[in-house]
């Protein structure tokens, strides 16, 4: 679904990602591991585009959508508005059927009462839900999540992971997901990669993660 | 009681091209300097845009409403009206001071949104017309309220040149009755009310357009 080979990127002569390489299938979720400023960040906006790479190659089939850390909803819209605003732009004819799958998407992630309220008045939480729903309205095949449950509480961080699970289960939609949050990460994901000064330095399955020596390779 | 009256009503003549002035000003000002902020931004001609913003912020405006009123016929072959030259001075002369402000404007609002209308698929053109320019507009409206104040007090240039505003009107009657006091002080009422006015109609906007 999404193949990267010897991706580097660097910032003002500083290499922040070097050679990265690894490959994510269909329905996966990868979390990305790693102290701030190690280049998590970094790596998923390669992956959007929204950074040129200096070397290698992104590959990806489908739709990639990008969920910003801090959510970037527009301020001057709606809930609703937000969520139909891109798709209706790229087809006029479809306003109703977009309209219909955002009362759907609000409903499965429980916001459909906060549809005519601006993003200023909602909490970190359903901010957090607006902007999947958002992401969701592109029929996304690839979701790129930047630290999802940063700012959260450990409720709500719970909620995020079943949150997230269910979409995956649902729509079958493979995620990449940023954080350093490593319990958050071990609970959601499929598979982990630990990237520490640009390098992966570890890439196990979820499951192998409390094997104490990739424990200690992580913090150490 | 009838002198003063009677002097309220003839200065309040010239409150209609004070206002034409100054909302014709402001229109093209508004235009101009959006497009000149949006282009900058955009990095199309930045350093022609910038100098452009230079010489009209560092030349005197009484200066450069001279030049448009006395200088157009020989460049564009006819004379302009005291109003058109006045407006289109007026005008672009706040472009420069407006471009600015909304360059603050949109520097202003997190690189994020820009970079999330660029992930949906926004094209570049609606993106600056329904993402970034609307909220724009609401963070730079206290500042574009000050901008509209100072040029209806810069309107008052047009008297040098015999346009019959507010200004002009007040010095006629000062003229004809050998006395200051009064019509400068109706004058001064005048523009005092109408720069409360504009900020009335400025608040009101505002709380409009706050969203929560």
């Amino acid at each position: 679904m999404l193949k990267i080979r010897e991706v580097c990127k660097a910032f003002n002569n500083i290499n922040v990602l070097k050679n990265i390489s690894f490959d994510v299938e269909k329905s996966d979720i990868l979390g990305c591991a790693g102290p701030s400023g190690c280049g998590k960040s970094t790596l998923l906006r390669c992956i959007q585009k929204l950074e040129i790479i200096d070397q290698g190659t992104i590959e990806s089939n489908g739709r990639v959508c990008f969920m910003f850390q801090d959510f970037q909803l527009f301020p001057h819209m709606t809930v609703f508005q937000n969520l139909t605003y891109a798709p209706t732009l790229k087809n006029k004819n479809k306003k109703e059927d977009y309209q219909k799958q955002a009362v759907k998407i609000l409903e499965d992630l429980g916001i459909e009462s906060k549809a005519n309220i601006y993003p200023g008045a909602l909490s970190g939480g359903q901010k957090q839900r607006v902007a999947l729903a958002r992401s969701l309205m592109t029929n996304p095949d690839i979701l790129l999540c930047d630290e999802p449950t940063s700012g959260l509480d450990v409720s709500t961080t719970m909620d995020v992971v079943s949150l997230l699970k269910s979409i995956n289960e649902q729509f079958g939609v493979t995620m990449v997901i940023a954080s350093h949050d490593l319990d958050f990460l071990t609970k959601i994901s499929d598979r982990i990669i630990l990237l520490k000064n640009g390098t992966i330095t570890i890439d196990i399955n979820a499951q192998e993660w409390n094997d104490p020596v990739n424990f200690l390779k992580a913090y150490y | 009681m009838n002198k003063i009256i009677s002097n309220f009503l003839s200065i309040g003549s010239g409150v209609a091209l004070t206002l034409k002035l100054t909302f014709g000003g402001v229109f093209i000002g508004l235009l101009l300097g959006v497009l000149l902020s949006v282009l900058r931004y955009s990095g199309i001609g930045r350093s022609v845009i910038n100098r452009i913003i230079s010489i009209l912020r560092g030349t005197p405006l009484m200066l450069q409403l001279t030049f448009v009123y006395f200088m157009a016929p020989s460049i564009i072959g006819f004379r302009l009206s005291l109003l058109s030259a006045g407006i289109l001075t007026f005008g672009v002369n706040s472009s420069a001071y407006i471009a600015e402000i909304v360059r603050a404007g949109i520097e202003s609002l997190p690189k994020g949104q820009f970079e999330a209308a660029q992930a949906l698929e926004i094209p570049r053109f609606y993106m600056w017309k329904d993402i970034i320019l609307p909220q724009v507009i609401v963070n730079i409206f206290p500042a574009m309220i000050n901008e509209v104040i100072a040029l209806l007090k810069e309107t008052a240039l047009i008297a040098t040149l015999g346009g019959m505003d507010i200004m002009r009107k007040s010095q006629t009657i000062a003229a004809e009755q050998y006395d200051y006091f009064m019509p400068l002080c109706i004058a001064g009422i005048y523009y005092y009310g109408l720069v409360l006015f504009i900020e009335f109609i400025g608040r009101k906007f505002e709380s409009c357009k706050s969203y929560a």
